[in-house]
């Protein structure tokens, strides 16, 4: 983290809008990588990420050290899409998804559902990894900074991640080549 | 340590996603040229990640997320305007947040000063304070020692800068300013003073010595000159015949001689010589070898001023009454006038007369020196006579007060005198009486007698006090006599007298009525009394009756077997108050016995049976109801202020933290 980018959380903390504002800029998208990791629904997740900056701009004195800053923003996302996941459990989650591809073709409409469910199976924690990497192409060290996690940590959760998936998906995987 | 095909998930995830070293890179390519079955999760994970990047990118935000996400936050939040933002702006800075709490905390000590009613001295005052307290005490100043004296200039330091004089003053004044010099002097003048002025006293104790003085100076001084001498002689004639010699070979003459005679036969005296002042001294010298000197005083007293003032006024009044004489005599001028004359000359041959007798009065106190001579005889001290003083407190109980009183009245006679009489009856109708009389002496024992026989002695006391008269200490030949015996009373109610023995028993019967009776006509027979009794009957038909009664000790045996006819004799209890060390006399001495007789009543009772039981049944639920119902109202109206303070707090905390924000 070099020394403006500390600066801007720094003033953001402070109260500085702007900082903030900008903070949004870059840090959003981030954000909504984690909360759809973790909802698998579009709409869910940006209203999560939403709700999630209206909080940290309310709670930011709550944070001393200016570079845990993007850690703590995500944590928040993570812990609001964990509480909007709980809450619409009993809804299937999948029809969004079906909705947004219906133009593919059919085989690939088939491919996406199965894709979904298996990644329902998850762990939130692995689905957020995966969205962060596909999303964001974040390196291990920058996901693993943004989710808190420790050191070499992340390359036995996605390295766990594919392997469930491709177990899930063989049958999938086999038809297709 | 793991190998790559044990962990080839991670391998291949980690590859994938290109978090691979070249060195971690050629063992797994190493491990997939070896290993199939890796080679086949290879192919499969590779496909896999490309359905994954397909369908995932399929769900990643558009472009105008940004802007969306900006927008709903600042509709969400919206700025802050005014006068609030510039307070927010403003608190976060750091010299404003270190100046506002600087200003809480001055606000605090302000408020505890208020508080606490203390105001902070100017250290002005103070300092002038000190000034005042220097200036005010001069003499002090320059009497102290010169570490006191440091010690006071360094608690004013800054008095010390301004005001030089207060340096210390055996030291040269310092060359500063005309001023200062001017006070040191004043200062050292004072000093001056307190050194004559301690001179004095000392002269005169030494006692100054005329004739060494030169002669011209003693001419013209005028000293009157007293002293007092108290001795302690053998006897006293003896002693004032050698004054007498001493004091006309000194060429004195004694002035007046008074002598008295104490009660212990011994003369106390007082003898005034007068003697010239030049042989004072010596005459001083001399008579302290009459007896023990016990005290001897000097006084010298310079009237000189005074004398020589009186005699220049002399002077002019002389001159004024001649002219005034000559008014007369050449008679010019009205009556009226005259007559004016006339009277201020008698007002200043007045004066002149006065002054003349004052200057003779003077003349002849400097003349001769006056000497007062105090005698007293050894042993004056010695007691003449002793005197034996019997004083004696009696109380006693009797059965009736006023009878005893009236009884103790009519001994009175010459040689016993009644000096106090007294009869209390309070509310309630008890009766007591004080009484003190003086006995002769050769009576007292007889009379003591008598009276104790009247009543029961609760109490005697005899206090014998030696009074020496004329003096105090021992004396082996001086008399003893015996004064008269007081002998002072109390009388109180026999009732009022705490029993010697409590016994308490109870006795079962089947007719307590009539037994009760029984008791108190045994009791009777054997001289009790009956102080107090009940009886209750109870609606199960038990009968209580209760009865105190009080008998002479010794008739309690027989009246305790007397009470065996009455019935079954239960639960005996006795107490008894033995006074050790007390004569009492135990034959009459109270001895109370309360005896409780009781029947065993119905059988079944009133208050037992399905009935009653499930009427106290009801009741008591009844009863536990109305007690939770209470302890409920008790618990909302202990609960109810706190929560609506806690609720109002919380309101006011919110608005606050949304004020903030």
């Amino acid at each position: 983290m070099d020394a403006s980018e500390r600066e801007q959380y720094r003033a953001a903390i402070h109260g500085d809008r702007e900082a903030f504002e900008m903070i949004i800029r870059t840090h959003s998208r981030t954000l909504f990588a984690i909360a759809y990791g973790i909802l698998q629904n579009r709409e869910e997740a940006e209203d999560v990420v939403q709700d999630s900056l209206v909080k940290a701009w309310k709670m930011r004195w709550r944070v001393r050290d200016p570079e845990k800053f993007p850690a703590w923003l995500s944590m928040i996302a993570r812990h609001r899409a964990h509480d909007a996941f709980r809450k619409r459990r009993s809804l299937p989650f999948t029809h969004a998804t079906t909705e947004t591809s219906k133009a593919n073709a059919p085989d690939t409409v088939a491919m996406d559902e199965e894709l979904h469910s298996a990644l329902a199976t998850l762990p939130e924690l692995h689905r957020a990894a995966l969205t962060l990497r596909y999303f964001e192409e974040m390196d291990y060290r920058t996901i693993e900074n943004t989710l808190g996690l420790t050191n070499g940590a992340l390359r036995g959760i996605l390295g766990r991640a594919l392997a469930s998936l491709r177990k899930q998906l063989r049958p999938a995987l086999a038809s297709t080549d | 340590m793991a190998t790559v095909h044990d962990e080839i998930d991670n391998w291949l995830a980690a590859d994938l996603y290109g978090e691979l070293s070249d060195e971690e890179q050629r063992q797994l390519h190493t491990h997939l040229v070896e290993c199939v079955a890796c080679r086949k999760t290879h192919q499969e994970t590779k496909t896999m990640n490309k359905i994954l990047e397909e369908t995932l990118a399929q769900q990643k935000p558009d472009p105008a997320f940004e802007q969306r996400m900006l927008a709903g936050f600042r509709n969400r939040v919206p700025k802050r305007t005014g006068l609030l933002k510039l307070l927010a702006g403003l608190m976060r800075t750091r010299a404003a947040q270190v100046t506002a709490i600087a200003a809480v905390l001055l606000g605090l000590v302000q408020l505890g000063r208020m508080i606490t009613g203390e105001t902070a001295t100017p250290p002005a005052a103070r300092d002038r304070y000190a000034n005042e307290q220097l200036f005010e005490q001069p003499s002090q100043v320059a009497a102290t020692s010169e570490p006191g004296r440091a010690g006071a200039l360094a608690k004013s330091d800054e008095l010390a800068a301004t005001r030089p004089q207060a340096m210390p003053l055996q030291a040269p004044p310092p060359a500063s300013s005309v001023e200062a010099k001017d006070k040191t002097e004043s200062f050292a003048q004072t000093e001056q003073t307190i050194v004559t002025g301690s001179n004095i006293p000392m002269a005169q104790e030494a006692g100054p010595k005329p004739g060494e003085t030169p002669a011209s100076e003693v001419a013209n001084r005028k000293l009157v000159r007293n002293a007092t001498v108290e001795l302690e002689i053998v006897t006293f004639d003896d002693a004032v015949q050698k004054i007498t010699a001493i004091a006309n070979d000194e060429r004195g003459y004694v002035a007046t001689t008074s002598s008295q005679k104490q009660a212990n036969g011994k003369l106390r005296g007082e003898v005034v010589v007068k003697v010239l002042p030049e042989n004072l001294d010596r005459f001083l010298q001399k008579i302290r070898t009459l007896g023990e000197l016990k005290n001897q005083t000097l006084e010298t007293e310079d009237v000189t001023k005074a004398y020589f003032d009186t005699d220049a006024r002399l002077k002019n009044a002389r001159v004024m009454e001649q002219r005034l004489i000559d008014m007369l005599q050449t008679k010019a001028g009205k009556v009226s006038d005259l007559l004016q004359v006339e009277k201020e000359l008698g007002r200043v041959r007045e004066d002149i007369e006065k002054m003349q007798g004052e200057l003779k009065y003077w003349d002849s106190q400097v003349q001769f020196a006056t000497v007062t001579i105090s005698l007293a005889e050894k042993d004056m001290e010695e007691p003449a006579a002793f005197l034996i003083k019997e004083r004696s407190q009696l109380a006693l109980y009797a059965p009736d007060v006023e009878k005893i009183y009236n009884d103790i009245k009519a001994l009175a006679s010459q040689k016993v005198q009644i000096t106090n009489a007294q009869l209390n009856r309070d509310y309630s109708g008890r009766v007591s009486a004080t009484m003190s009389m003086l006995i002769a002496p050769e009576e007292s024992d007889a009379v003591i007698a008598r009276v104790k026989s009247f009543g029961r002695v609760e109490n005697f006391q005899t206090q014998t006090e030696r009074i020496a008269q004329g003096g105090s200490g021992m004396s082996e030949n001086a008399k003893t006599k015996r004064d008269k015996v007081e002998l002072n009373i109390t009388i109180s109610r026999e009732e009022q007298e705490q029993a010697f023995q409590q016994t308490s028993l109870r006795i079962r019967t089947s007719s307590v009525d009539e037994k009760a009776k029984d008791l108190r006509a045994v009791a009777e027979k054997q001289g009790g009394r009956v102080r107090n009794s009940t009886f209750s009957r109870d609606p199960d038909g038990r009968e209580l009756a209760n009865v105190w009664l009080r008998v002479p000790m010794k008739n309690y045996p027989a009246l305790m077997q007397s009470l065996d006819s009455l019935g079954k004799v239960e639960n005996v209890t006795v107490q008894r108050q033995d006074r050790t060390g007390t004569q009492t006399d135990e034959a009459n001495a109270p001895a109370d016995i309360s005896i409780q007789v009781y029947s065993q009543g119905n059988i079944v009772s009133h208050q037992s049976g399905p009935l009653a039981t499930l009427r106290r049944t009801l009741a008591q639920s009844a009863g536990a109801i109305m007690w939770s119902l209470r302890m409920i109202g008790v618990g909302i109206a202990f609960l109810a202020p706190w929560v609506v303070a806690i609720g109002t707090i919380f309101l006011i905390a919110k608005r606050v933290i949304r004020a903030r924000r």
